[in-house]
C-alpha cells in the first residue's frame, strides 16, 4: 500500500445537532497497516472518533481524510450480528453485498470460519454461539473482504476476563499474519491498549481531545509476559496517571 | 403413576361425565342444555351428512380470501411506510385512526356499499385484517435495530440488498404476529358477518341453530369453528417456524415434526389397544355383518387413549425427573429435547379428548352399557397405582390387567358390533389376558429385587423369585393352553392353532426367566412378551377371521 497516512484528522471537530460536542481539535495522523489504539474515559468521544472513520458519522468542523478507495470494517461492541442469518452468511456479509457469487461467498465464509476455529458451526444461527464466539464472528465478518482499515470498538467489552485474553491474542496473532491492515482500536481498558496496539492515543473527558499520544515500544512476546514486563507496567502507570484526572472529572460530570 | 397425573387430565373428563350424567339424571334440562354424547352424535351426523362440512369449507374460503386480500396489500405497504416517511405520515395516522373501529359495526355500512353478496362479507374481513396487519406491519419495521442497517451500509449494501437482507428479515417476526392477530380477528368477524344475512356457513348455523333451538347442533358447529381456529393457528406457527427459523433451534428445525411425533406417541405400542378390538370384531363377524365405522372409531379411540396415557406418562415422568435415557428406551421425546413438555402435554389432552368423544358417541348410539364399561375401566386405571388400595401394590395388578385388556375391550368392541353381553366373546378373550398379564408379569419379575426393597407389593414379591417364575410359565403358558381347551370346547374355531406359531418364541422366553436373575439379563424376557403379545394376538385374531372362510 501508499506510504502515505490512510487516515488523516486535521483539527476535527463534531458538535451533533442536539448540541453536544463530542469532538474538539482533533489532530492524527495513522501510519499505514499500523495498530492505534483509542483510550479514554467512557462518553470521551472515541467511538465516536471510530465512526467518523468508518464514515457513520461526519465531522462538523476541520477535515478528515481517509485513502481514497480504501476498504473499512468495523467489529462493534455487541456483535451486531445479523440474528437472521447462519455464521456462513454472517460471515460473508460483506463480500455478498459486494456481489460476489453465492458459492464463492460460501468458499471464503468456510476459509475464514475455520481460521477462527469456527468450522463446527457454519451453519448455526448466532444466537447458539458464545459471546466470544460471535466475536470471532464479527472479526471473521470484517476481514473477509480483506479490508485496509479495521476498526474494533470495544469488541471485548462483555467478554468474561479469561474469554477477552483469548480475544486478545487471537487479535494480535492476526495482526501478526498482517490480515489487519491498519487498525484502530477502541477500548477504555488500558492494559488492553497496550497489549494489542503499539501505539495509544489518549482523550479527555467529553468534548474529546487528544490528551496523550504514547508509543511504548513492547517487545512482540507473549502476551502473559508481556503483561509482566517493567516497561509495560510503566506505560500503564504513565497512561493511567493521564486519565485518572479526566475520569474524575467524568464522574463528577455525571453527579451533576 | 402418581396421583396428580391422573387429576390433571381427569378434570375435563369429570367434566364431560358430570354434564352427561346431570343431564341424563334429568338434573339439567335437556332441551336447553344437551349432554355431551348429543353433541358429538350432532358434531358426527353434520359431517357425515355433509352439511357442517360444507359450512366449514363456506367459513374458511370467506377467511382466506378476506385474509390474503387484506393482509398481502397490508404488509407491503406496512413494510414500504416503515421505511419511508412520506409513505409513513401519509398512513400511519389514518390506519391508527381506523383501527379502534369495530369492524362489525361497519357492516351495515359494508352491506349498503357493496350489497348483501359474498363480496361485502369478505370486504368486511379483508378491512380488519388489513388495518390489523398494516400496523403491525409499520411497527415492525420501524422498531428493528438501526443499527443493523449501519451495518449493512458500512460492508457496502445498497438499499435493495439492504432491505432483502436486514429490513425484511429483521421485521419478518413481528409481521407474521401481525398475521397470527388478525387470522384471530377474522375468525372472530366471520361469525358475527355470519350471523346476519348469510344463508351458509358456521355463524350462520350456530344463529340458525339459535332459532330451532337445536342447541346440540349449535355446539356442534362451536366446536367446528373452535378446531377450525385451532388448525389455522397451527398452520401459522408452523409457517413461522419456516419462515423464521432463526428463532429455533437447528435441532429443532431439522428434526421432520412426523419422526417427532412419532417417537414421542409410540405407535408401536399400542399392540395391547388394538389386538382386543379386532378379537371382538372378528368373533361377532361370525354372527353379523360388521359395522366397519364403528369398527374403525373403536380402533382410532382406543388407540388416543393408548396414545394419550403413554403422552402424559412421558409428561409427568419428565416433570418428576425419573426418566433418564437408561429408564426408558423407547420412549422420552422430551428427553431428546425435540419437544416441549407443553406440546406433550396437550398433546396427551387432545388424545383423550379425541378417545372420550367417540367413546361418548358409542355411548349414545348404543345404550348406557359402553357407559359402564368405560366408567369401570376408568375407575380401575385410576385405582390401578392411586388411592388406598392400589390394585398394583396388593398384587392384584396382574388380575385387574387379566380383565380390562381382555375380557372387558374384547366384549366392548363385540357389543357395538352386535349389542349382547354374549359369554362366548368373554371365552375367545382368555388367550389374549394371559399373554397380556404376562407383560406386567415380566415386568415385575424383573424388578423383583427393587421391589422388595421398596416394600412394593407385587404378586411375584409375594410369592417370590421361584413361585414368581412358575407364574410366569403358567401365564405363558396358559395362553397356549387355553387356545387348545377353547377349541377343544367349541368356543374358538380350530384355525385359530396358527397362534401356535410363536410356542417357539414362548418357549425362549420361558427359559430365559427360569434361568436368569439379574434385572437386564431378565429385560429381554418383558421386551420379548410385548413382542409375544403383538405376534401371538395377531395371529389368533387371524384365526378367527379365517375361520368365517373354512
Amino acid at each position: 500500500m501508499q506510504s502515505t497516512s490512510p487516515i488523516v484528522f486535521e483539527r476535527v471537530g463534531l458538535t451533533y445537532p442536539t448540541g453536544v460536542t463530542a469532538l474538539t481539535d482533533i489532530t492524527l495522523s495513522i501510519a499505514p497497516r499500523s495498530a492505534v489504539a483509542l483510550v479514554g474515559p467512557s462518553g470521551c468521544g472515541k467511538t465516536t472518533l471510530l465512526r467518523t472513520i468508518a464514515g457513520l458519522e461526519q465531522v462538523s468542523t476541520g477535515t478528515l481524510t481517509v485513502a481514497a478507495g480504501a476498504t473499512r470494517a468495523m467489529v462493534f461492541q455487541s456483535g451486531l450480528l445479523f440474528p437472521w442469518m447462519s455464521v456462513a452468511d454472517n460471515i460473508s456479509y460483506g463480500l455478498m453485498a459486494r456481489g460476489m457469487p453465492a458459492l464463492q461467498c460460501r468458499d471464503r465464509a468456510r476459509h475464514w470460519a475455520e481460521r477462527m476455529g469456527l468450522q463446527r458451526f457454519v451453519d448455526a444461527y448466532p444466537h447458539q454461539l458464545s459471546g466470544g464466539m460471535q466475536q470471532r464472528v464479527g472479526i471473521a465478518r470484517a476481514l473477509a473482504i480483506e479490508p485496509d482499515i479495521v476498526l474494533f470498538d470495544e469488541p471485548f467489552a462483555a467478554l468474561d476476563a479469561q474469554t477477552r485474553l483469548l480475544m486478545q491474542e487471537l487479535v494480535c496473532d492476526l495482526q501478526r499474519q498482517g490480515v489487519c491492515g491498519t487498525m484502530v482500536f477502541v477500548t477504555h481498558a488500558i492494559d488492553e491498549a497496550l497489549i494489542v496496539a503499539d501505539r495509544i492515543i489518549v482523550m479527555s473527558a467529553r468534548p474529546g481531545r487528544i490528551i496523550a499520544d504514547v508509543t511504548p515500544q513492547l517487545p512482540d512476546v507473549p502476551i502473559a509476559q508481556k503483561r509482566a514486563l517493567p516497561a509495560f507496567t510503566q506505560a500503564f502507570a504513565d497512561i493511567w496517571a493521564q486519565i485518572r484526572s479526566e475520569v474524575e472529572l467524568q464522574m463528577h460530570e455525571e453527579v451533576r | 403413576m402418581q396421583q396428580n397425573r391422573w387429576l390433571s387430565w381427569l378434570s375435563p373428563l369429570l367434566l364431560l361425565v358430570l354434564w352427561e350424567g346431570a343431564v341424563q339424571a334429568g338434573i339439567l334440562n335437556r332441551i336447553f342444555v344437551p349432554p355431551p354424547s348429543e353433541v358429538v352424535v350432532a358434531l358426527v351426523d353434520g359431517l357425515v351428512d355433509g352439511s357442517l362440512v360444507a359450512d366449514v369449507v363456506v367459513s374458511s374460503e370467506r377467511i382466506a380470501l378476506g385474509f390474503l386480500i387484506g393482509a398481502i396489500p397490508a404488509t407491503l405497504l406496512g413494510i414500504w411506510s416503515g421505511l419511508n416517511r412520506t409513505v409513513y405520515y401519509l398512513v400511519r395516522p389514518l390506519a391508527t385512526m381506523l383501527y379502534p373501529v369495530p369492524k362489525i359495526a361497519l357492516l351495515p355500512l359494508v352491506i349498503v356499499v357493496l350489497g348483501i353478496g359474498e363480496v361485502s362479507k369478505i370486504a368486511t374481513v379483508a378491512m380488519s385484517v388489513f388495518l390489523m396487519v398494516v400496523i403491525h406491519t409499520i411497527g415492525g419495521v420501524m422498531q428493528v435495530d438501526r443499527r443493523y442497517f449501519e451495518v449493512g451500509r458500512l460492508y457496502g449494501a445498497n438499499q435493495r440488498t439492504l432491505f432483502r437482507t436486514v429490513a425484511l428479515p429483521a421485521s419478518l417476526p413481528a409481521i407474521i404476529e401481525g398475521w397470527k392477530l388478525a387470522m384471530g380477528f377474522a375468525l372472530t368477524l366471520i361469525v358475527g358477518v355470519e350471523f346476519v344475512g348469510a344463508s351458509n356457513g358456521i355463524g350462520y348455523r350456530i344463529w340458525q341453530s339459535y332459532e330451532l333451538y337445536a342447541i346440540a347442533d349449535m355446539m356442534a358447529a362451536v366446536c367446528l369453528i373452535a378446531a377450525l381456529g385451532w388448525v389455522l393457528t397451527v398452520g401459522l406457527d408452523e409457517m413461522e417456524r419456516l419462515l423464521v427459523p432463526w428463532r429455533h433451534t437447528i435441532k429443532e428445525s431439522r428434526m421432520p415434526l412426523v419422526q417427532k411425533w412419532w417417537g414421542a406417541v409410540r405407535p408401536w405400542s399400542y399392540t395391547a389397544a388394538i389386538v382386543p378390538v379386532l378379537l371382538g370384531a372378528a368373533v361377532a363377524a361370525h354372527e353379523v355383518t360388521l359395522n366397519w365405522l364403528w369398527l374403525a372409531l373403536a380402533l382410532v379411540g382406543s388407540i388416543a387413549i393408548q396414545g394419550g396415557t403413554n403422552l402424559m406418562n412421558d409428561y409427568y415422568d419428565y416433570k418428576k425427573g425419573t426418566d433418564t435415557p437408561a429408564v426408558k428406551g423407547t420412549g422420552g421425546a422430551l428427553l431428546r429435547g425435540d419437544m416441549t413438555p407443553e406440546q406433550i402435554f396437550w398433546a396427551g389432552i387432545i388424545a383423550f379428548a379425541v378417545g372420550s368423544a367417540i367413546g361418548l358417541y358409542f355411548v349414545y348410539a348404543t345404550g348406557p352399557f359402553i357407559l359402564w364399561l368405560g366408567l369401570c375401566s376408568v375407575a380401575v386405571g385410576y385405582f390401578y397405582t392411586a388411592g388406598p388400595f392400589a390394585l398394583a401394590y396388593v398384587g392384584l395388578g396382574e388380575l385387574a390387567v387379566f380383565i380390562f385388556m381382555g375380557p372387558v375391550m374384547v366384549l366392548g368392541s363385540y357389543y357395538l358390533q352386535q349389542p349382547v353381553i354374549a359369554l362366548p366373546a368373554i371365552w375367545a378373550a382368555l388367550p389374549v389376558s394371559f399373554v397380556v398379564a404376562a407383560i406386567l408379569h415380566a415386568n415385575n419379575l424383573r424388578d423383583i429385587d427393587t421391589d422388595i426393597i421398596n416394600h412394593k407389593r407385587t404378586l411375584a414379591t409375594m410369592l417370590g423369585r421361584s413361585g414368581a417364575r412358575v407364574e410366569f410359565y403358567v401365564l405363558v403358558g396358559g395362553a397356549f393352553v387355553s387356545v387348545l381347551v377353547l377349541i377343544a370346547l367349541g368356543l374358538a374355531p380350530w384355525p385359530t392353532l396358527i397362534s401356535f406359531a410363536m410356542a417357539p418364541l414362548a418357549w425362549r422366553l420361558m427359559r430365559t426367566a427360569a434361568t436368569e436373575e439379574a434385572a437386564e439379563k431378565l429385560h429381554p424376557v418383558l421386551r420379548g412378551s410385548a413382542v409375544l403379545h403383538m405376534r401371538f394376538g395377531m395371529l389368533y385374531v387371524i384365526g378367527w377371521v379365517i375361520a368365517l372362510w373354512v
